[in-house]
């Protein structure tokens, strides 16, 4: 058989180095090509992550055992000689930039369930790798990007369960340096300065999230084969809404990407809310970043702890009361408050301001007297807190902590404001009214918490005057914590009150009961995980808009933004691609049928993202672990990928 | 029935002695905590009397269980107490026991004058007042106890001394009346499951306890993990609201058919022939995720202007969030909706003939409401729909943002208890002898004191006869394939159609006695105490035979039993049941106003087998009615001597 020359460019001899020559037969396999190139660099390290990359064809040649005959090549191909994995920057949810190494040669798929058994992240099908925007106006556009997280020493482990090292994956153990990124990748990040949200691109219309879509990169084709370079940038994110099985006790990392992403699609508008919620999503990340703030998870408590506590407690106080005489007995009652404060019920018609009282606090109760003395008898009035609605009527700087309480009674609410003289005495009376509304006492447990937490909150206020100083001190400035729009809507002083307001449902809760909260009302809002693409439906002369949920297809009017139709995909029958004219048809019972061409998009990328999302159904009736990776591809490729 | 009565007073005359001795009934009621203000407190009655007078045997049995209980732990107090240490009588949960010398009459059952608090009224100290806080038992206890067990008590203790229990009143959809006795810890379901017990319906997921309110002509079912407690707790004491127990198809429909709320806007063929597997994804789609999905709900609602009678159109939307509606000139994207109400504080409920009332431009109302405002109020809001399925539609989804997941896991609980008890009626049709074994679903209302070895009382007498038995399974046929015409699809339930006449007249609410101090510590643990228990009271008085029978029976013969047997057929059907005839039904049918005339004769032991398939087959026998009637082993225990002297009364009588 001939012997002809192949010419491999090796990057090991130098980016000047003239390409090698080696000198094959047809009948020559891919392992034999590699052999000969490795002996003639006569360098000695290890070959064994390197491939041949065939540059006209870009493709890989991942057959060692196929022939150059087979694989249809001849003395005029290019071929490289590469490492297969590559250091790639990532961009994570959470914002920051980490180079690793990730493999350039498997598919994406592939790929990125490597990029998350380094990160730490279970059920990877459920993301995927987006092209950033352009460097111009780019989403995480730190100018001189200066935090970059480094892993590409960390080896790529095989195993599919990390071994844990000091409750976190073993490869993270091994440096500091390593541990650091660890932190940054299971500890939610501090709140972006209201500026930097500003800055940020937002999607505008639903024709600019469109294009954030037509990003994706295809699963079925190697990184190379998309272009995508070394040290390139990419972003990781999640692109199926299907969430499956999250275990916050195996999801650290997981979970709290997602937040990020869900809190950036938040503050950037990616998704719509109304007000109130916007002011809920800003508690909750207040409270997050807290929470996580103080290092070991504090609070952990569980009810029945509680219980348990209070219950010794009394148990106690009665065994000592019970030794002793009765009055002993009446001094170790439960714990109660009592102070001068300042009462005005605005219920009828008078303009009669606060008047002064003697209030004892004690139960779910608030008591009152015309003074201190009269403490023991007959109270003018008492009422019952349980179940009444608890508002803050607060202005730190105007030295104003009022108590707004709606109190429920048979013929309507009662309204009565509480006014107290300082913060202190303010945050005991406000910390006792809310644990009263939810039917606990002051001598629950949580009351010292529930102090600190407004306390904490009223510092907020004082320590930001100024709205623009923000960021230098640990305090955060409300506008952190909403979308742009509510910093033109609100200052920041306007802003605490009703942020307050949501804080206070959500100020008990663990870190991870906070961000489980944050991700069920981000998926419990009506958009939530549409991803929109604009098609021209056949037998349509104007472009529409089509969105791509979990569960369903929607057909959205462009101009007006009012669904259409929707088709679920348990009526789908058939779905295929006409690869020529890129347009995808669909089957559903009862004889419909739909086509559409896609504008904004590569249609592949549509077709995976609705093959995807049916093969994310199968998922639940598997039940193994093992990711069946030859049906994704099956539901997603096409003909393209075969 | 002399003796039983003279035992019983000689018991209470017992207890006053113990309790004056100790100089407690001084001591007056001092409720120290507001929280607690009614512990012991019934619903729906004339007066305490006359909710005493209802209850069934067991309920009463539960409250002579208390009452035994003050007194061997008085006695002992009595025994140990130093003379410089009053020892107040603890008496947590005990009503007042109904004696023949109560000094006023029972009213008769047209309307009583309201009484507001028994207690005063009775002259007599029988009703012990609350105590004050006295733990003779703990130290004791603890010492001789490991510590982990002694804490376990002492939690268990402090719990069961808060217990608020209240005597309802249920009103059956055949006019009838049940009457029982709920604890706070008892949820929605209990209750229900209470009653299929008592009404041998057929257990179905439809079966709902019901509030009304007529003051402000609204009612809601309530959903079975409530705690009943609380809801009535917020009852007015001259609250004319009732509860009702008939079957709401709307209860549980979002579940039967989630494609009728979740795909609305869909035509209605393709919905009507859905296949169950697409309703099963529909229901995992939504409430089995991480976050559960309200259907999308919006359109153009009526909404009750302030104040006045206009009502004035808004666009509403339904969001997991609250319901918002869209600001005259503005879209109804997210970010401009206004937040018209969140969930968090507010019920929702069904407004009833509200064009009239409040000239509604519908009948189809629904208003928003805490669940403790009982009058007009401008912090109630009113909303009317323009047809009733466009209602239907609201208040469901208003549920599910409210409740979310936990609907679900009812219905589901709901759905199992249906299956298993038609798997039960099926079984045991075909073995005619009584199973004396207790069917998992049944669940025996918690017992007051932990007793709950209780001997059931003995059987009632059985139903008189073929007629109604034959009557009854053909209803239950009928019923049945109603039930399952409902399933395929959900018509608008109409919202007033399947409410029942009011029924007779208004029971009003009375107020117990007054609560006991919630610090006091409870009774003597359950099964510590017990042995005293049985100790003291045979020291105490000839008890023994006395100890169980219901004290009233003196004045108003032997009334549950007729009550429990002629209200059975009725009650599990949502029509009255076809016309009986002027039979024996006839007789017995009024058994709500507290004196039922005298029951049917006694039966005789033999026909309680006659009737037996019949029960059966509509659900599962409840415990206390299979126990075999000759079963009791004479002597030897003490509590079948209890039953052996009961039966014997019964028979006597």
């Amino acid at each position: 058989m001939a012997v002809w020359d192949l010419s491999v460019m090796v990057e090991e001899l130098g980016p000047e180095a003239p390409p090698l020559t080696v000198s094959v037969t047809s009948d020559l396999h891919i392992g034999g090509v590699i052999l000969k190139i490795v002996e003639k660099t006569q360098i000695k390290r290890d070959w064994s992550d390197h491939a041949l990359w065939w540059e006209q064809k870009q493709q890989w040649l991942l057959r060692p055992a196929w022939t150059l005959d087979k694989c249809g090549i001849h003395a005029d191909a290019r071929l490289t000689f590469t490492p297969q994995h590559k250091p790639l920057r990532l961009g994570l949810p959470n914002g920051v930039t980490l180079k690793l190494r990730a493999c350039f040669s498997s598919p994406v798929f592939r790929t990125v369930i490597g990029l998350c058994r380094v990160l730490n992240i279970r059920r990877p099908e459920e993301l995927s790798l987006l092209r950033p925007v352009e460097e111009k106006k780019k989403k995480k556009d730190k100018e001189p990007e200066e935090e970059v997280y480094d892993l590409t020493g960390v080896p790529l482990t095989s195993g599919s369960v990390p071994s844990l090292y000091n409750g976190m994956p073993a490869h993270f153990a091994d440096s500091p340096q390593t541990e650091a990124v660890y932190k940054m990748l299971s500890f939610t990040q501090p709140s972006p300065a209201p500026e930097t949200i500003a800055k940020m691109y937002r999607p505008a219309s639903v024709v600019d999230k469109a294009h954030i879509h037509s990003r994706w990169l295809d699963s079925s084709r190697s990184l190379m084969q998309q272009g995508v370079q070394e040290n390139d940038r990419l972003c990781l994110r999640f692109k199926y809404y299907s969430f499956y099985d999250l275990e916050p006790k195996y999801d650290v990392v997981r979970l709290t990407q997602l937040y990020e992403q869900a809190r950036w699609a938040v503050l950037l508008e990616d998704i719509d809310c109304t007000e109130e919620e916007m002011m809920l999503f800003g508690a909750l990340q207040y409270h997050i970043s807290k929470v996580s703030q103080s290092e070991p998870p504090p609070m952990t408590s569980c009810p029945a702890m509680d219980d348990l506590d209070s219950a010794l407690q009394s148990l106690e106080v009665k065994m000592e009361g019970e030794s002793s005489s009765m009055d002993m007995l009446e001094t170790m009652t439960a714990p109660e408050l009592h102070d001068y404060l300042k009462i005005f019920r605005p219920k009828r018609l008078t303009l009669k301001g606060y008047k002064q009282y003697w209030f004892i606090f004690k139960d779910t109760s608030i008591s009152y007297f015309k003074s201190k003395e009269e403490g023991f008898g007959e109270p003018i009035q008492q009422m019952n807190l349980k179940g009444c609605e608890v508002a803050p009527d607060v202005n730190v700087a105007g030295q104003k902590f009022c108590i707004k309480l709606l109190i429920p009674a048979p013929e309507g609410m009662n309204e009565v404001y509480l006014r107290c003289e300082n913060e202190k005495q303010y945050s005991q009376w406000m910390a006792a009214c809310r644990l009263a509304s939810k039917g606990k006492t002051l001598a629950d447990s949580s009351f010292t918490s529930e102090v600190q937490s407004i306390q904490a909150f009223l510092s907020m206020q004082r320590s930001n005057p100024s709205a623009q100083t923000a960021q230098s001190d640990e305090s955060i400035n409300t506008h952190s914590l909403v979308s742009p729009r509510y910093h033109k809507k609100y200052k920041a002083k306007q802003l605490t009150p009703r942020i307050l307001e949501a804080y206070q449902n959500v100020a008990q809760l663990s870190l991870t009961d906070a961000i489980l909260r944050f991700l069920q009302i981000w998926q419990a809002l009506p958009d939530f995980g549409v991803s929109y693409f604009v098609v021209r439906f056949k037998g349509s002369r104007k472009d529409e808009v089509l969105g791509i949920a979990n569960n369903r297809l929607i057909r959205i009017d462009l101009g007006v933004g009012d669904v259409v139709k929707t088709w679920r995909y348990n009526n789908m029958r058939q779905w295929n691609v006409n690869w020529d004219i890129r347009q995808v048809a669909i089957e559903f019972d009862g004889n419909v049928n739909i086509a559409f061409s896609c504008v904004t998009a590569n249609c592949k990328i549509v077709h995976e993202y609705i093959g995807g999302y049916i093969f994310m159904s199968t998922r639940s009736r598997e039940q193994s672990d093992v990711l069946n990776e030859e049906l994704f591809h099956k539901l997603t490729g096409g003909h393209e990928a075969l | 029935m002399e003796d039983i009565d003279a035992m019983f007073s000689d018991l209470l005359g017992e207890m006053d002695l113990l309790t004056q001795s100790l100089g407690v009934d001084t001591v007056p009621p001092e409720s120290p905590s507001s929280t607690n203000k009614e512990v012991n407190f019934s619903i729906g009655f004339t007066d305490l009397n006359a909710s005493l007078n209802e209850l069934e045997d067991n309920d009463l049995d539960a409250l002579m269980a208390d009452l035994v209980a003050d007194i061997s732990e008085t006695e002992e107090q009595f025994a140990k107490s130093k003379s410089g240490h009053p020892e107040p009588h603890p008496d947590p949960k005990s009503f007042p026991p109904p004696l023949q010398d109560h000094s006023f009459p029972t009213p008769a059952a047209v309307i009583a004058p309201h009484i507001p608090a028994p207690v005063p009224q009775t002259p007599t100290p029988q009703p012990p007042p609350p105590s004050q806080p006295s733990k003779p038992l703990l130290p004791e206890e603890i010492e001789a106890q490991a510590k982990a067990d002694k804490i376990k008590l002492a939690l268990e203790k402090l719990k069961e001394a808060k217990v608020k229990k209240l005597v309802i009143k249920v009103l059956m959809n055949d006019g009838s009346s049940k009457t029982l006795m709920v604890d706070e810890r008892q949820t929605v379901r209990d209750v229900l499951d209470n009653l299929f017990e008592k009404t041998h319906c057929d257990c179905g997921v439809d079966w709902t306890l019901y509030e009304t309110n007529p003051e402000l002509q609204i009612e809601r079912g309530f959903e079975d993990h409530e705690n009943l407690v609380e809801p009535l707790s917020a009852w007015t004491r001259d609250s004319e609201n009732q509860i009702l127990f008939l079957e709401r198809i709307d209860k549980y429909a979002v579940f039967k058919n989630p494609q009728n709320f979740y795909l609305w806007k869909k035509d209605k063929k393709s919905l009507k022939d859905m296949k169950d597997k697409d309703k099963d994804l529909l229901l995992e789609e939504n409430f089995c995720g991480s976050s559960i999905i309200v259907p999308d709900l919006e359109g153009p609602l009526y909404l009750k202007e302030d104040g006045k009678r206009s009502w004035k159109q808004r666009y509403f939307l339904l969001r997991a969030s609250g319901i918002y509606y869209v600001p005259k000139g503005k879209s109804k994207t997210s970010r401009d909706l206004a937040c018209f109400v969140q969930f968090d504080n507010v019920n929702v409920y069904y407004g009833k003939d509200y064009k009239h009332k409040y000239k509604a431009p519908t009948e189809f109302c629904f208003v928003l409401k805490h669940p403790q405002i009982q009058k007009e109020s401008q912090y109630i809001k009113y909303l009317c729909c323009d047809d009733a399925w466009t209602m239907t539609l609201w208040v469901t989804g208003i549920r599910i943002a409210k409740y979310g997941v936990t609907l679900y896991n009812n219905y589901k609980e709901a759905a199992k208890k249906a299956a298993l008890s038609s798997l039960w009626s099926n079984r045991t049709t075909a073995s005619n002898t009584s199973t004396p074994s207790t069917p998992p679903t049944a669940k025996t209302a918690p017992q007051p004191n932990g007793h709950a070895a209780q001997p059931p009382p003995p059987p009632p007498p059985p139903p008189p006869g073929p007629p109604i038995a034959t009557a009854f399974s053909e209803a239950w046929k009928r019923g049945d394939a109603k039930d399952h015409g409902d399933a395929s699809f959900l018509p608008p339930p109409p919202p007033s159609d399947d409410f029942l006449p009011p029924p007779p007249p208004n029971p009003m609410m009375s107020l117990p006695p007054p609560p006991p101090d919630p610090m006091m510590p409870p009774p003597p643990p359950p099964l510590a105490a017990k042995k005293d228990l049985k100790a003291a009271l045979k020291a105490v008085t000839p008890l023994p035979a006395a100890n169980f029978p219901p004290p009233p029976m003196n004045d108003f013969p032997l009334p549950p039993p007729p009550s429990d047997l002629l209200d059975a057929p009725p009650d599990f059907l949502p029509p009255p049941p076809p016309a009986l005839g002027p039979g024996p039904g006839a007789g017995g049918g009024g058994p709500p106003p507290p004196p039922p005339p005298p029951p049917p004769p006694p039966p005789a032991p033999a026909m309680s087998a006659a009737p037996a398939p019949v029960l059966k087959k509509v659900g599962p026998p409840p415990p206390k009615r299979t126990e075999p009637v000759a079963a009791g082993p004479p002597g030897g225990d003490f509590m079948s001597e209890l039953m052996l002297a009961m039966r014997k009364k019964r028979a006597d009588q």
